[in-house]
């Protein structure tokens, strides 16, 4: 109990900043996260596009939490980047469980998430409550696309 | 125009809007344009190894790899490697590649592909993306030019050890990696 529930409040950003992820914490987080509708977003502090999307991810994880759905983000920042991405995190006011990728291969952990994902950013992956992946959005994308996507699924 | 060719002529146009230089296909001819606007040829660029690598002036992992590029491009082409660098963001002009190349100090051209028709064909997503290309115009590697932006943590070169292999004349053991960087910024889809 007490190490699902750590599973849940670590990465909360605030109580412990940006804890890194491997693809085996990455499946673990999928398994411990079924019964919501989970999107996994992608970013790094570099990646423009991604800069744009968060605030906008933010407020759509704000206006759908209290209907199952919850947004997880993953910088793809260097760990000299982590305290950048953690202030970009808090300037953007998103509060959801927040991550750094940090694997041993890069393409077995991008692999692991889709064999098809080149690894661009921004990359959106949207989880059902059963914790199958059910869409991507890779690059730039219309959040007006993405919600409809969530809300078919809550 | 019967129903079987119309479907032809239907699956041809995708075919042509899909990516057209895979991995282990072959490089038809191409053109890509130097920062005055003239265009210049792949025939005219080519060695019997060929690097094509797509790059950006505002992109910080692309930026990372500037000194990294300017070593690969001394490190090879007393070898007869050739390199082709391009940038195909839109929203960067010939103008800002040609500032930005003498600011960093790049001891390569830079060449412009206008309407990412170039980026289209090989489906190049990021910045910086690279693809070897051997002397029977075939792409022998795909993928990023090391597995780090941060040279202290590099654990794979994936283009140094195709061009190693390919110029000993051995096939390319890891011939596709993951680029990662920015995307490339497209303008109107190229058909």
């Amino acid at each position: 109990m007490m190490r699902v529930l750590a599973l849940f409040l670590l990465p909360v950003f605030g109580a412990c900043a940006l804890p890194t992820l491997d693809e085996a914490a990455f499946q673990r987080l999928v398994e411990a996260h079924k019964g919501k509708v989970i999107l996994y977003d992608f970013w790094a502090t570099w990646c423009e596009p991604c800069r744009v999307e968060l605030p906008q991810l933010a407020r759509l994880e704000a206006k759908l939490r209290s209907q199952g759905f919850e947004l997880i983000t993953i910088s793809a920042d260097e760990p000299e980047q982590a305290a950048d991405a953690e202030k970009v995190l808090k300037q953007f006011a998103v509060h959801g469980p927040v991550y750094r990728k940090q694997a041993k291969d890069d393409d077995r952990f991008i692999n692991s998430i889709d064999a098809k994902w080149s690894g661009a950013l921004p990359a959106l992956f949207l989880y059902d409550k059963a914790g199958q992946k059910v869409r991507s959005f890779i690059g730039e994308t219309d959040m007006g696309t993405v919600e409809a996507a969530i809300r078919k699924l809550l | 125009m019967n129903r079987n060719l119309a479907i032809l002529l239907l699956v041809s146009a995708f075919v042509l809007s899909a990516q057209e230089f895979k991995l282990g296909s072959k490089v038809t001819d191409f053109s890509v344009q130097d920062l005055d606007g003239k265009s210049v040829s792949f025939a005219s660029l080519r060695g019997p190894i060929t690097v094509v690598t797509f790059v950006s002036v505002q992109c910080p992992v692309s930026n990372g790899y500037n000194q990294r590029m300017n070593a690969l491009f001394k490190d090879y082409t007393p070898k007869d490697v050739k390199f082709i660098f391009v940038n195909a963001n839109r929203n960067e002009s010939a103008s800002d590649v040609r500032s930005h190349a003498q600011g960093v100090g790049f001891v390569f051209p830079v060449y412009k592909d206008a309407g990412n028709v170039l980026a289209d064909r090989f489906d190049a997503q990021v910045t910086p993306e690279s693809y070897v290309i051997d002397s029977a115009g075939i792409v022998r590697y795909h993928g990023s030019i090391d597995d780090s932006q941060n040279e202290a943590r590099i654990r794979a070169r994936g283009l140094r050890l195709a061009l190693d292999a390919l110029l000993a004349g051995k096939p390319v053991a890891v011939a596709e990696t993951k680029a990662f960087g920015c995307t490339i910024k497209r303008g109107r889809k190229s058909t």
